[in-house]
């Protein structure tokens, strides 16, 4: 029998970045293979040459054994492949109707009559099994619901091969269940499915076989039998990484405490909803929920990046005791940031590493004196951080941009972080890194636990939430449940206050 | 007399509102799109000299309204050359059209008509027979120009093209997000083209209008900051065009009250008065703002 | 073809489009190109050009200055115009008091001048930060009113004392900036230049607030992040960009003019947008680039009187140079890092 897809050599090169080097497999129809590595190793430049997102430098595709040339989505559209993004392509002030049509160019032509239309997206809904409203915005739906748009999009014209990158990253445990069910249906159908993953528990939970990838190439693969776990790991990850710290700090007293807290988004909607707790020295609390319930509205006032409507912020670190203080004052008595979103807030791309460096030290007598920037003893303190912070840079003078994503994180945590500090915000600060960098920043983490550093860690990763956290507080809505130990809680219990409010 | 007063006064202000409104619903498509042209300015100027020249050399009003959406065509093509291929901050462009159209409209005028006073063939009103002479109604709403009827149809039209077609939607999914649009195979740039071309034309237009319609000459200056007006109704009217153009006729009304006022007061000083359509601006702009934190402006 | 090749490429044909379109319409008009811009340095480096080169060039700079310093923090200051105006009433408004009090009362006339610029900046500024009401369009606006403020104030509570022409009393003598080469009008107001070129100079590159507002202009999420108070920083980056203007406008007066009078501000403002972009925003490049402007501005006296080209030449020429640089910015773009 021939493959449905079949992937024969395929290279790509990003300037000196080869982000796949010959890589090569197939799939048959009615199987689900994953692609399985760490964030870097190649996997979404595989999915975006089969979606026709990109060209490969080398080698070919073959569709039913006949060699074809993806030029653009809508090449591969045709050829029966649908692609649904890690980040989905939605547009959020347009309607899910509009956002539908707009993903398949064969709708796109003159008068669009939705009401025409809806029947055919209705019965993909259907299908899939959602209840969705298709004039609402998508600004309007969660994230669950924004995926749905997608895999309608997708399903709409029946594909012989469905993509799927990274689905279940954003996805509470209940609706990943659902989704997987809903993959199962669609092999039983007869449709081949590749499901793009970083992580094991995906496979396990429903792929035939698994492709693992590394380094932008293809190191192995796996028939995904559960005695084999501890050797496919060892494929994703390569060779040894360093130990994670296990360290456990000894609790000791509130450094920050939350009371009644109420915070709004920039359109006026309350993101927060009365939260409380406290922060105590020597632990890491895991703040975790669906995207988009307030985590992180909740974590910028904390930082004094963003007001507070009503209730308290208390920091009582070293002798001081601020309630409500803004960004500057906060980081003078020791409270470290580093955000979420490290291109929008943390770094200035267009600047060399030394400004970058001194965003942060402004308030330092050492760098400033008299409104004076010290310029020379700016770029020695850079030059000192980059070194011991394993960043990979030319020099102080370097451009932030020309660094990759793990170095700027990286130089980010290595300019924020210190002895005067004693409480750190830390927003996902390992989304999206490779795996050595990952553990690094881990065990930076655990370390400075083990001082006595309060810590709130924002995550996405329950795992990792798993991993290094002491206490676990889920967002839902707005509202604020826990903390709770994590020995005292179970995944099943966190996946539930993540759905319900 | 309260009657004539009115009549004349809302008579005034579509009259006065509607070079404005020709470039604020060009203007409202462009950014729609995603691409600002605080140029239209100097688009509005250079299609107010051409449409008197056009008019004087070829003795029709209508050659010189053709003339000048030509101009703004092609003034708006090098705006979208600048950005859409070289990159260029679209702000900065747009600046350098307005000097440009300062620069240009003025040069060629005194060089040309400017020289001695010439009048200009205008365009006369449309003649609707026996409606226009209903009281109030006639002669407000039928006894415009030509170009008046015109930019109605044309902010009805545009409207409708952008909510109602594949085009409009894709239009919208560009000025939404670019990105997104480029990755759903939405020719980007295309589609921007085709709205800062148009927004170009309909700023000529609204130049021809101050020349051929309002004053039948050309004064050096004459569009006297309606070109950024224009962009502040769009900003007010949030890029619908049919808002716009109403937020332009709003401008309209400031400027007919105050022309009436100097009038009616002839010992306050004119240069108060003349300062309101502005200051409305500034004042609307505040008044109408929305919160946006990080705004593209 | 290597990158350097295509860049020399790239930057010549920038120059050349950019040369062509004012060429055009200097053919347009009957005349020859190459006399125009013979006609141009022949003034402009000649005995009786020279100094009104650098006449042109003292607003400009100091309006330059400002532009330049708006733009870094991400603003774009249309209205050096109008707040020219505001600066130069304001010193104006107040230099009767300042009789006999020798060369300090030059130094509080200058500071007047510069804090009615710095107010009306400030007051877009904080229309800015707390309305988000659009700079582009409020500076503009408030040229057209300052025009006409100015317009009635020397017709009416300011208009000299023989009330019959279109101008504002005499300021008092010891406001005059003195002229420092003789036969000439070039004068003092030249040194004031000079020394805010440096003042700003040291301001972008080692100060606090040329740091801060950098780092406003280029990511303003970051400015949020480091705990700058963005809506203040942007009231006072568009006060400073505003006070230089209105100290061009005390300076212009006590250079050049000693009273109000219209057309003081003849489109200074949108040249000084199209020397901060050639300066490419650097303090130190801005004078150049105003001399730049100064020959063309004071050469079109010139050109008008030997080959009867209109003024407005001037405009077309700036335009191009506009997009000329930009379009150079796209030839060449900035691979270096900002430090």
């Amino acid at each position: 029998m021939t493959p449905l897809l079949e992937a024969r050599g395929l290279n790509k090169c990003f300037g000196q970045l080869r982000a796949n080097d010959d890589v090569s497999f197939s799939i048959f129809p009615g199987e689900i293979v994953g692609v399985v590595g760490e964030n870097g190793a190649g996997k979404s430049t595989l999915v975006k040459m089969l979606g026709g997102a990109l060209v490969p430098d080398s080698g070919e595709i073959l569709i039913s054994g006949s060699p074809v040339i993806l030029h653009s989505p809508a090449d591969a559209q045709r050829a029966g492949i649908s692609l649904v993004h890690q980040h989905f392509n939605l547009i959020e002030n347009l309607t899910v109707e509009e956002n539908l049509v707009l993903g398949r160019p064969e709708l796109r032509h003159g008068i669009i009559r939705f009401k025409n239309l809806r029947p055919g997206f209705l019965t993909v809904a259907e299908d899939l099994g959602t209840h969705i409203a298709f004039d609402a915005r998508v600004s309007t739906l969660s994230v669950g619901g924004r995926q749905q748009v997608e895999l309608i999009r997708a399903l709409f014209h029946d594909p012989r091969l469905l993509i799927l990158d990274e689905p279940t990253a954003v996805l509470p445990p209940n609706e990943r269940d659902r989704l997987l069910r809903f993959i199962r249906l669609l092999k039983e159908r007869g449709t081949a499915i590749i499901l793009i993953s970083h992580k094991l528990d995906d496979l396990y939970d429903c792929c035939d076989r698994a492709v693992v990838m590394r380094g932008g190439r293809v190191v192995g693969t796996s028939d995904l039998r559960a005695d084999e776990r501890a050797e496919l790991i060892r494929l994703i990850v390569g060779a040894e990484l360093p130990p994670p710290d296990t360290r456990h700090g000894t609790l000791g007293k509130a450094l920050v405490s939350v009371k009644d807290l109420v915070v709004h988004r920039d359109n006026g909607t309350v993101a927060v909803d009365r939260a409380s707790f406290e922060l105590h020295a020597g632990e890491i609390v895991g703040l975790c929920g669906v995207e988009g319930n307030g985590q992180t509205e909740l974590l910028q006032a904390m930082a004094g990046m963003r007001p507070v409507q009503t209730g308290e912020i208390i920091y009582a670190v070293g002798a001081q005791r601020m309630a409500n203080a803004d960004a500057a004052s906060l980081r003078r008595v020791g409270v470290a940031h580093i955000p979420e979103d490290r291109l929008h807030y943390a770094v200035v791309a267009a600047f060399s590493l030394t400004l970058n460096f001194l965003l942060r030290k402004l308030s330092k007598p050492r760098f400033v004196t008299w409104g004076l920037l010290r310029r020379q003893a700016a770029t020695k303190a850079t030059a000192t951080a980059i070194k011991h912070n394993d960043v990979r840079a030319s020099g102080p003078r370097a451009r932030m941009a020309d660094l990759s994503g793990g170095n700027q994180q990286k130089f980010v945590i290595a300019r924020e972080l210190g002895d005067d500090v004693g409480v750190i915000l830390a927003g996902h600060p390992t989304r999206g890194l490779d795996i050595r960098t990952v553990v690094a920043i881990r065990n930076r983490l655990v370390a400075e636990r083990a001082r006595g550093v309060a810590i709130l860690l924002l995550s996405a990763d329950l795992s990792e939430v798993w991993d290094i956290a002491d206490r676990i507080m889920v967002m839902a809505r707005g509202r604020l449940r826990g903390p709770v130990r994590v020995g005292e809680t179970t995944l099943g219990e966190i996946g539930h206050w993540m759905t319900t409010p | 007399m309260a009657v004539l007063f009115i009549t004349a006064l809302l008579a005034a202000t579509i009259r006065l509102g509607m070079a404005i409104g020709l470039a604020a619903i060009g203007e409202a498509a462009s950014e729609r799109s995603g691409i600002f042209n605080i140029g239209i300015e100097g688009v509005m100027l250079s299609g107010a000299f051409v449409a008197a020249w056009g008019s004087v050399r070829t003795g029709s009003p209508w050659f010189g309204v053709l003339f000048a959406t030509l101009i703004g065509i092609l003034l708006a093509g090098v705006h979208a050359f600048m950005v859409l291929v070289l990159r260029i901050n679209q702000f900065v462009s747009g600046i350098g059209m307005v000097i440009f159209g300062l620069g240009f409209s003025s040069f060629a005028a005194r060089l040309t008509i400017g020289a001695k006073p010439t009048s200009v063939h205008g365009l006369a009103s449309l003649d609707f027979g026996a409606i226009s002479h209903i009281p109030i109604v006639g002669s407000v709403l039928f006894g415009q120009s030509p170009l008046a009827y015109i930019a109605l149809v044309l902010a009805i039209g545009t409207g409708w093209v952008i909510n109602r077609t594949a085009f409009g939607l894709e239009i919208r999914a560009c000025g939404e997000n670019s990105e997104v649009a480029e990755t759903l195979a939405i020719p980007v740039k295309r589609r921007q083209t085709a709205c800062i071309l148009f927004g170009g034309a309909a700023a000529g237009l609204g130049g021809a209008y101050l020349s051929v319609v309002q004053v039948d000459a050309f004064v050096e200056n004459m569009v006297a900051g309606r070109g950024f007006l224009a962009v502040a109704c769009v900003m007010l009217g949030r890029r619908k065009p049919v808002i716009a153009l109403l937020a332009a006729l709003g401008f309209g009304l400031a400027e007919a009250i105050q022309i009436r006022m100097q009038t009616i007061y002839p010992d306050l000083p004119y240069q108060f008065l003349v300062i309101l359509p502005y200051v409305a601006a500034i004042a609307a702009l505040v008044l109408g703002h929305s919160r946006r934190r990080f705004s593209p402006i | 073809m290597s990158e350097g090749m295509t860049r020399v490429i790239r930057v010549t044909i920038v120059l050349v489009v950019a040369a062509l379109v004012p060429s055009l319409f200097v053919l347009m008009a009957g005349h020859n190109p190459w006399r125009v811009l013979e006609t141009l340095l022949l003034y402009a480096l000649g005995p009786q050009g020279w100094s009104e080169v650098l006449v042109h060039a003292i607003p400009l700079t100091l309006i330059g200055l400002g532009v330049a310093f708006a733009l870094r923090g991400g603003l774009f200051n249309i209205g050096s115009d109008g707040q020219l105006i505001a600066g130069a009433v304001l010193a104006v408004f107040f230099a009767p008091y300042l009789e006999g009090w020798g060369i300090a009362g030059l130094l509080v006339f200058l500071i007047l001048g510069s804090l009615g610029g710095a107010a009306l900046g400030a007051l877009v500024g904080y229309l800015r930060a707390w309305f988000g009401a659009s700079e582009i369009i409020v500076t503009i606006m408030l040229n057209y009113v300052m025009v006409q403020m100015i317009s009635y104030l020397i017709r009416g509570p300011m208009q000299e004392t023989s009330r019959f022409w279109p101008q504002s009393y005499l300021i008092p003598e010891n406001c005059f900036l003195p002229v420092i080469v003789q036969g000439t009008r070039l004068h003092a107001g030249l040194f004031v230049a000079l020394i805010m070129v440096i003042v700003f100079a040291v301001i972008q590159r080692r100060t606090v607030i040329g740091f801060v507002s950098s780092v406003l202009g280029a990511n303003p999420g970051a400015a949020v992040y480091a705990g700058f108070r963005v809506k203040m920083l942007t009231v006072i980056v568009m006060a400073i960009s505003g006070g230089l203007a209105g100290l061009a406008g005390a300076v212009e007066v006590g250079g050049i003019y000693q009273r109000l009078q219209d057309n003081m501000a003849e489109g200074f403002g949108l040249a000084g947008i199209a020397i901060a972009l050639i300066a490419r925003l650097e303090a130190v490049a801005i004078p150049l680039a105003a001399c730049l402007f100064g020959i063309f501005f004071a050469g079109t006296g010139a050109l008008q009187r030997e080959l009867a080209l209109p003024f407005p030449l001037v405009w077309i020429i700036e335009s191009a140079v506009i997009f000329a640089v930009a379009a150079v910015q796209w030839a060449l773009p900035n691979r270096k890092a900002v430090a």
